[in-house]
């Protein structure tokens, strides 16, 4: 069969008169992603923060406009007072900004530490530890260390491991908490407030003790954070539920979340929440 | 503090996966397996590197690690020195694996839809280089030592290969019909038997030479039941080499029921079928019947005999391979234009059905040398390569011949097939943390993955 389809070409070997360079290959083109469908919510959110500052700022104008027309000293002091007063929410808004801008630092160190190219991995841990005081001592050993592998074991074994003990440490105090919580307070609607307000300043505390401080919005973009990465610490249930175990042991509530429902549950929650918060604070991949 | 390897340490919801890489010797095995890992590793970085794969992840983020080597007893693949190799200025083939090792690769993978809560799937890759020369003695385990005497020393008798042979052949036609059972006579004609097999291998190319182990010794002292030769007759010392047969066979079959072997779970089988294209059709006839020979034994699947069997025994039925993929190696050395046949022949020699999901062909380049170029020629087209050969500062241009996509007919033999000159690899992105240049490796690999992804 394949006679009527062979040429008649005779095969070849020929060299190019010019030497060249190593070959190169072509970059590789990947499918493209998956898109992912937005969420119109941060416009939604940014078109009522306009609304709710831009009005505010026209009636206190037209106000201060007012209160000169009828005495200086009085437009004077209503200027002073609106200078004031928006001088202060500026100042928040951009104490929120910088506590998103860490949040996006973590994001940037995360992806530079999963590199895999040695002076990105370098550079990330440096800047990592710097930002970390009592690590600064691991600085030299990450200049020296010739891989990524290695910079990333040296980060895992110091700053990492130390890290992980407080992130239980807190998070066992926060169990602790919630189970007393939920054994003290009367109604469930109750329960629920106590340990939303508990929840909420766990992630606070760990993400204060990755050198994060995170405002309003940061904390709403971190607990965003943490539950993307409670589905890859659900994964660490068996492990949380002999965290809760220890505990569960403690004298005061051994007796109370036995008799409790939910007291237990509760408890072992603050021990996942802790863990997913800090894996969205940590820049190790 | 990242809770992922926290759980993957935690618990052992991680699934072993091992998959056999075995082809004959000089067939591309270290530079697969180097290139498997270089790329998953860049994969897992985020690099672009095997897009089919990366298609079938679907935006799905993967984690790729090569796996701490533990207590195991299996020698690690020394992958590190294997890229070095690839990556120097001037690049350098690997060397050549004379061993059995074993190349370990923990692949964490984010599942989609409703199972995502559930953590990332854990998955250890296990790539074991299986010599292909041990593959070859399958066949052995449904004959006899009288048969298979008689069909090799036949086959050595042959015009073709008796000038090599010939020591071998006069020791075995001068034995006495009676001989002793004799343990210097078994030993002599053991070796002079094992170097015909050697000559035969690096002089002729020829791939289809029983038993494999006599050209790839299994690791640790050679036992004595090695030691037999073909021999016809019925005197003492052919029984002595008929119990060595015997036990030789039988040591095949525990193999493939061990631990390290047993656990194959998929295969991938390697064969340089161009340049068994420009040996000539005796080299060729000997690839199709070594390679035909593999894929027979290996597309055994259990039956319910065999698991009527194991149970009779109180054991488990032995662990079936569940995916098999077949591979042409150096598709770099024709253009993309031929790779199409290279697969279609390489489907025709293993009898690969072109529907069933547990097999499937493939043209592979592990690791890419070339580029594609168009030559005219005579005022006509030609697709050819271009590449630099290992210590040649110019490039070339190759053409090597029409590429049959079913096994050659008299009439291909009658044209010319250049044999394969040994190109240079590209140079890999980032000194290989791009992962390595490929052709059809990531198919293959999206084949053999498909499951578990």
């Amino acid at each position: 069969m394949e006679t009527q389809v062979r040429t008649e070409i005779e095969p070849f070997l020929r060299f190019e008169p010019e030497a060249a360079p190593r070959l190169e290959p072509l970059p590789v083109a990947l499918p493209p992603p998956v898109p992912l469908r937005r969420t119109r919510l941060p416009v939604v959110l940014i078109g009522i923060a306009v609304l709710a500052l831009g009005f505010p700022a026209l009636w206190a104008a037209w106000l201060v406009s007012v209160l000169f027309d009828h005495a200086a000293w009085l437009g004077w002091t209503g200027l002073a007072i609106v200078l004031a007063g928006f001088g202060l929410v500026g100042w928040g808004l951009a104490s929120e900004l910088r506590g998103l801008a860490t949040l996006r630092r973590v994001d940037r160190l995360r992806a530079d530490l999963a590199s895999g190219e040695t002076e990105r991995v370098v550079a990330a841990a440096r800047q990592w530890v710097e930002g970390l005081p009592q690590h600064a001592n691991l600085v030299p050993a990450i200049t020296a260390a010739g891989t990524p592998e290695t910079v990333l074991s040296l980060l895992q074994a110091g700053p990492g491991a130390e890290l992980a003990e407080a992130v239980d440490a807190l998070g066992r105090n926060a169990a602790i908490q919630a189970g007393a919580i939920v054994a003290a307070t009367p109604s469930p609607a109750l329960d629920v407030l106590a340990i939303g307000w508990r929840g909420l300043r766990l992630v606070r505390q760990v993400a204060a003790l990755h050198g994060l401080r995170p405002g309003l919005t940061g904390t709403l973009a971190l607990l965003q954070r943490t539950a993307n990465a409670a589905a890859s610490v659900a994964a660490t249930q068996l492990a949380v539920n002999a965290a809760a175990h220890a505990v569960v042991s403690h004298p005061f509530l051994r007796h109370v979340l036995g008799d409790v429902a939910g007291a237990g549950v509760a408890a072992r929650r603050m021990i996942v929440l802790a863990r997913a918060a800090s894996s969205a604070c940590t820049p190790l991949p | 503090v990242s809770a992922t390897p926290f759980a993957a340490d935690l618990f052992p919801l991680r699934t072993t996966i091992r998959i056999g890489v075995t082809g004959l010797a000089r067939s591309g095995k270290t530079a697969l397996l180097t290139s498997v890992a270089a790329n998953l590793l860049a994969l897992g970085a985020g690099r672009p590197a095997l897009p089919a794969l990366a298609e079938q992840l679907g935006g799905r983020r993967l984690r790729v690690r090569l796996a701490p080597a533990e207590a195991s007893d299996v020698p690690r693949f020394d992958y590190a020195s294997h890229l070095a190799a690839l990556v120097a200025d001037p690049p350098r083939w690997p060397e050549r694996t004379t061993a059995v090792s074993l190349l370990a690769l923990d692949l964490e993978v984010d599942r989609d839809g409703l199972l995502a809560p559930f953590g990332p799937r854990v998955r250890r890759l296990e790539f074991l280089d299986y010599p292909g020369e041990w593959l070859l003695d399958l066949p052995l385990l449904d004959r006899d030592f009288g048969t298979w005497s008689e069909a090799t020393l036949r086959r050595l008798e042959a015009p073709a290969l008796a000038p090599i042979a010939r020591d071998f052949l006069a020791f075995a036609r001068g034995l006495p019909r009676g001989a002793k059972a004799d343990e210097s006579l078994a030993l002599s004609g053991h070796r002079l038997y094992a170097e015909t097999l050697r000559r035969l291998r690096d002089e002729t190319g020829l791939a289809f030479l029983q038993p494999g182990r006599f050209l790839m010794l299994p690791p640790g002292p050679v036992p004595p039941y090695m030691h037999f030769f073909p021999l016809l007759g019925h005197g003492p010392l052919a029984s002595l080499l008929r119990t060595r047969f015997d036990a030789y066979v039988e040591a095949v079959r525990r193999d493939l029921i061990s631990p390290l072997f047993g656990d194959l779970d998929r295969l991938v089988v390697l064969a340089d079928i161009l340049s068994a294209l420009h040996q000539g059709p005796a080299a060729f006839a000997d690839a199709q019947a070594a390679l035909a020979a593999a894929s027979g034994a290996l597309r055994w699947n259990l039956s319910w005999i065999d698991w009527l069997a194991a149970l009779a025994q109180l054991k488990l039925p032995p662990r079936a391979i569940r995916r098999v993929a077949f591979a042409a190696t150096k598709a770099d050395h024709v253009a993309a234009r031929q790779r199409g046949n290279l697969t279609a022949l390489m489907r025709r020699l293993t009898l690969t059905p072109t529907e069933e999901a547990a097999t499937a062909a493939f043209a592979v380049a592990s690791v890419r040398c070339t580029e594609d170029v168009v030559e005219t020629l005579e005022g006509r087209p030609v697709s050819a390569v271009r590449g630099r050969i290992i210590g040649e500062s110019r490039p070339a241009r190759f053409y090597p011949g029409e590429v049959p996509d079913a096994p050659p007919d008299e009439s291909f033999w009658q044209h010319r097939f250049l044999s394969l000159p040994i190109f240079e690899p590209l140079r890999p992105p980032d000194a290989g943390r791009g992962g390595v240049p490929q052709i059809g490796l990531d198919a293959l690999l999206a084949f053999l993955l498909a499951d578990i992804l």
